[in-house]
Parts: C-alpha cells; sequence; structure tokens
C-alpha cells in the first residue's frame, strides 16, 4: 500500500438534538424544559486511505457520510476516537492544513455571489498564498479541463447550477490541496454534465496523485470514480473494499440470463431439483432472469446448457443500486 | 507576501461595490437620528447657547458625532448569527485564515464606500451649518486612537453577543439592545455632558460611551487632560473584556458548532 495520508481511529461523534412535539403548547414547554435526544451519528469508524486514493463514501440518507466528511476535514469536532489526516489533526485547522485539503460541500459556495469568477479566483488564491505564476498556469488547466473560458466574466448569481459546480471546483482546486473532499459534487447536475465531471475528477487525480474521497448517491459517480468504497450504514462501518467486492460481499447471489432456443423451450424447467434455489425474476417468452445463489451458479450453469438448446447465456452480478437498495431497507448484510 | 486578510477585503470591496445604493440608503438612515438630534439642540440652544454649549459648538458634535457614528457601526454582527444557524460559516473555518479576519475585512471594505457617501455631505453640512471648532494639535492626534478603539470595541463588544447564537437562535435581539444603550448612553440623544447625573454616571461607567462619544468629545475640545486619560483606560478595560470574551465564545462556540447543512 502506498503511504497513508488519512489514519481513522474508533472515530464516534454524537448530537444532541432537542427534540419536541408539534405545537403551541410543547413549544412552550419545552422553553422551560427542553429535552433533548442523543443521536449517534458516527460510531467507531476505523479505515485508513493511501495518497492517491480514489475513495467513495456511500450509504442511505442520514448514515453518517457528510459527518464524517466534515470530522475529516476539521469543521466538526469528534466525540471520541482520533483522525490524522496528512499528519494534522484536522479540526485544529491549522493554516497548513487548510492549504493541504478542499471540500467542496453541496450547496455551500466558496465563490463570492455578486463579482464576476474570475475576481473570486483572484481572491482565494491570495487567501492560499498562491504565487501569480502557479496561480496562472493551474488556473488555465483548469479552464481547459472544465470548458469554462467564458464563465468567468459573469457574476457567479447569474451562473446556472452546472456552470456553478464548476466554478466551485475551480475554487477548491487553485491551491492545488493534496486531498480532496467531495459531498454529492453531481448533485442536480445533468446528465452529460455528471459524465464530464467524472472524466475530469479521474483525470485530476491521475495527473496530480491527488487524494479524493467523495460521497454521492448516483451509484454511477462512484462506480466510474472509485476502486474502493466505504460503506456507513446507522454511522456504523459495514464495508471497506473494492467496488467490484461490495455486491459480492452483500448479495450472496448472481444473475443468470439465459434465451433459449424457441423449440426446445419447455425442457428449459426440468432441471429445477428440490435443492435448488432459484427464483425467476423475469420471463419474456424464450427469456429468461434468474437469480441463483453463488455457489451453485456453476453447477447450475452446465445443467442448463446440457438440457437446453440455448443461443444466449450471461452470468452478471446484480445491479449495484439492488444490492444497496436492499442494505439501505434493512435486507441483507 | 503580501496578507491574506488584504485579499479577503478587496474581495469584499469588490462585493459591496455591488451594493452602493443600498449602502448608500443605509448611510442616510443612520445619519438621520444625528441630524434631528443636531436641529433640536441647536434649536434649544438658541443664541445664548445651553449648558455651556453654543449653537455651532452643536453642529461641530454632531456632525463628528456622524462620521464617527457610521465609522464604528459594525455592520457584520447582525449577519454573524445568520452564518451560524444556516452553516455559512463552514466557508470561514476552512480557509487558511483566522476566521475574525472575514468580518473585518467586510467592515473596512464597507466603511470605505460609506465615506464616499458620508464625507461630501458631512463637508456640505459644515458649509451650511458653521460649527465651532476649537481643537489644538494633541486633540485632534489623540482623536485618531480614540476613533480606532471606539470601532474595535464597539465591532468586538457586537461579535460576542453575536457569538451566542452558536447556543440561543436568535441572538440577534442582543444587538437591539445594544443599539438602544449607545444611543441612549453612547452620546447620540445628547452629548454626555447634558445627561442627568445619574445617567452621566452611567454612561461613564458602561462601555457604550467609549463606542461613539469619547472620540467626539476630545475632537470637540469637551475633555482634556485627566478626563482623557480615564476615559482611554475604560475604553482599554471594556476592550480587553470584549476580547476575552470573544476569544472564550468562539473557542467554545465552534466546538459545539453542528456545522450544519450540505
Amino acid at each position: 500500500m502506498t503511504e497513508t495520508i488519512i489514519a481513522v481511529k474508533a472515530l464516534s461523534k454524537n448530537y444532541r438534538v432537542p427534540v419536541r412535539s408539534e405545537g403551541l403548547v410543547s413549544s412552550l414547554k419545552s422553553l422551560f424544559h427542553p429535552s433533548y435526544s442523543q443521536v449517534k451519528a458516527v460510531e467507531d469508524l476505523n479505515f485508513e486511505i493511501g495518497v492517491g486514493e480514489m475513495v467513495g463514501l456511500i450509504g442511505p440518507n442520514g448514515a453518517g457520510k457528510t459527518t464524517t466528511l466534515k470530522m475529516l476535514s476539521g469543521l466538526l469536532y469528534p466525540t471520541t476516537g482520533e483522525v490524522r489526516v496528512a499528519g494534522y489533526v484536522p479540526w485544529e485547522r491549522r493554516p497548513e492544513y487548510l492549504r493541504k485539503i478542499s471540500i467542496v460541500l453541496g450547496n455551500k459556495s466558496q465563490m463570492l455571489w455578486d463579482i464576476p469568477a474570475m475576481d473570486s479566483f483572484r481572491v482565494l488564491s491570495e487567501i492560499y498564498l498562491v504565487p501569480e505564476k502557479e496561480f496562472r498556469r493551474t488556473l488555465d488547466d483548469l479552464i481547459d479541463l472544465l470548458e469554462m473560458k467564458d464563465l468567468l466574466t459573469k457574476p457567479v448569481r447569474n451562473l446556472s447550477l452546472g456552470e456553478r459546480m464548476k466554478c466551485e471546483l475551480t475554487a477548491s482546486l487553485l491551491y492545488r490541496p493534496a486531498l480532496l473532499f467531495l459531498d454529492e459534487p453531481t448533485l442536480g447536475l445533468d446528465v452529460s454534465m455528471q459524465l464530464r465531471l467524472r472524466q475530469f475528477l479521474k483525470e485530476y487525480n491521475r495527473r496530480n496523485e491527488v487524494t479524493v474521497i467523495l460521497t454521492s448517491h448516483y451509484m454511477a459517480d462512484v462506480q466510474a470514480l472509485c476502486p474502493r468504497v466505504i460503506l456507513i450504514h446507522h454511522g456504523k462501518l459495514l464495508y471497506d473494499g473494492a467496488l467490484d467486492g461490495l455486491a459480492r460481499h452483500l448479495a450472496p447471489f448472481k444473475l443468470i440470463k439465459i434465451t433459449l432456443d424457441q423449440k426446445n423451450g419447455k425442457t428449459f424447467l426440468n432441471f429445477n431439483q428440490p435443492d435448488d434455489k432459484v427464483e425467476i425474476l423475469e420471463h419474456e417468452e424464450n427469456k429468461y432472469v434468474m437469480r441463483v445463489e453463488r455457489e451453485q451458479v456453476p453447477s447450475l450453469t452446465s445443467r442448463l446448457l446440457q438440457s437446453n438448446s440455448v443461443t444466449d447465456l450471461s452470468i452478471e452480478d446484480p445491479p449495484i443500486e439492488a444490492v444497496m437498495d436492499q442494505i439501505y431497507t434493512g435486507g441483507a448484510a | 507576501m503580501k496578507h491574506p486578510g488584504w485579499a479577503l477585503m478587496r474581495g469584499f470591496w469588490l462585493s459591496w461595490l455591488q451594493y452602493r445604493s443600498f449602502l448608500f440608503i443605509l448611510a442616510f438612515g443612520w445619519m438621520i437620528p444625528p441630524l434631528i438630534y443636531m436641529l433640536v439642540w441647536m434649536m434649544v440652544a438658541g443664541s445664548q447657547g445651553i449648558a455651556g454649549f453654543s449653537q455651532g459648538e452643536f453642529a461641530a458634535y454632531y456632525l463628528v458625532l456622524i462620521l464617527v457614528n457610521q465609522i464604528t457601526y459594525a455592520q457584520t454582527n447582525w449577519t454573524v448569527g445568520d452564518m451560524i444557524r444556516v452553516g455559512e460559516m463552514n466557508r470561514i473555518l476552512m480557509r487558511p485564515i483566522a476566521p475574525v479576519y472575514d468580518p473585518l475585512a467586510s467592515e473596512i471594505a464597507c466603511k470605505i464606500i460609506y465615506l464616499f457617501f458620508d464625507v461630501p455631505l458631512v463637508i456640505v453640512l459644515a458649509l451650511i451649518l458653521k460649527p465651532e471648532f476649537h481643537i489644538g494639535f494633541t486633540e485632534a492626534a489623540l482623536f485618531i486612537p480614540a476613533l480606532l478603539a471606539a470601532w474595535a470595541l464597539r465591532f468586538l463588544w457586537g461579535y460576542w453577543l453575536a457569538l451566542l447564537a452558536f447556543w440561543a437562535t436568535k441572538a440577534d435581539a442582543l444587538l437591539v439592545l445594544q443599539d438602544t444603550l449607545v444611543f441612549l448612553l453612547g452620546g447620540q440623544v445628547a452629548p454626555i455632558m447634558l445627561l442627568p447625573d445619574w445617567m452621566r454616571g452611567l454612561a461613564e461607567m458602561l462601555p457604550f460611551r467609549y463606542m461613539v462619544a469619547f472620540p467626539v468629545e476630545i475632537l470637540t475640545g469637551q475633555i482634556s487632560g485627566t478626563a482623557i486619560l480615564n476615559g482611554f483606560l475604560m475604553q482599554a478595560g471594556w476592550l480587553t473584556l470584549a476580547y476575552i470574551l470573544t476569544m472564550v465564545l468562539w473557542k467554545n462556540g465552534v466546538r459545539r458548532y453542528g456545522a450544519v447543512g450540505g
């Protein structure tokens, strides 16, 4: 493994949330006797991330992804546990540390709203002490990569969401941070913008060995960008490893798609023996999609091929969204 | 290398310039109460004067006060609470520069714009109202540090009040109270000298006089010698307290800060 840049040990965060039921009476009551409940947003997280890795932080709404991201970047103090990022304790927020990292939070802007983007970039570059020459070079690179030359002279408030995200990314990369935290970077972008953004992030990561951690609800983002994922659910780490291992780890079945020669369609059913755990998910004329337990796949496939005249057969992992949905709704794991 | 605070200030300056007409209207609004009190006192003073103040001296007092009030008014304190509540603080916390530079840079940037509006207006008023100044070099020289300390005090005092938003959702009400007290005890409704004894005693004890009236009194020659020295000591004392409170509240508040929102 490459050099470690993020080390997280036994990280937990509890929030104290004021609770009260609706209505005027209860609001008066809570004025004198406020009641709180403890919410465990993150519980005992442990992981390490190496330099240059691209890691997807995934999980359902309220899983604790953003809380984790905020603790890693230094916005939040943890309740217990230790974090080292690039050798620093994030929440001490030392200027040297803050110049090394960048965080893009969904709808929060680094840009100054009322002035042209270029002015914002210049101001930011000075805040981050970027020398003029380097600023020009980095900016030119980013403008090329993101194709945003036309945006520079417009006030940020007049830009579209996608255009603003481009500016946001440029702003966050101007000082060439070693670490990039992205919270839902493609939220609200159209398909082609999403594609472009992914290409850009991939390219940027490859060229600059930047470590990227991103949260996203679009599995397409994660699939395109992150060889490794960390799955958090109810604040706990459920899976940490390769994305293609996620399905295997969490969903113990595969999909067999088979197309039969029309004439021999009937013999197909003969394979069904008592200990087979097969569920036919779709059936349309001579095409079948079956869910089969992982360990049964080899024997079942060979039997299928022996007893049928098959024109097409494929074995696939279930779509990642389906696996995720099962976990999120409490099915698997 | 230049301090990054300058860059922040330029950013704010550019942003505020987009709002200059809004700022001019605000500046005009802040000018009105002192103008009214000036006219009232000038009328009361008539040609004989009152309590040792002539008409021209009232004019001088209030014209200086308009400028001092504008320079020391800490407008950014009003946005601190909102920034905490809606999570705007995130952006500021993530910058590699002490967070207090953000309101400071904003303050200085908008002040420059206000003064473009205020100074010409005050000069025109001065030509009409013929204020009487009797100042020497010492008063003029002492006015500057008194003014800067007044601004720092008014800013920090409002800032620690605003930081209470870390604990209570609407801390702005305390800023309204501060404005009211500055109005009553900071030399706006009347010069401190003209207040009833008990009120005057209170004004001299509390911080509000040192946010506005004190530098004005120096420049208009109302106080001298030990009175000036005492004023500076009071200013320094309150400033130290405001600074300590700000630091303590900030440190604890940020720990508590939920880093709200996306």
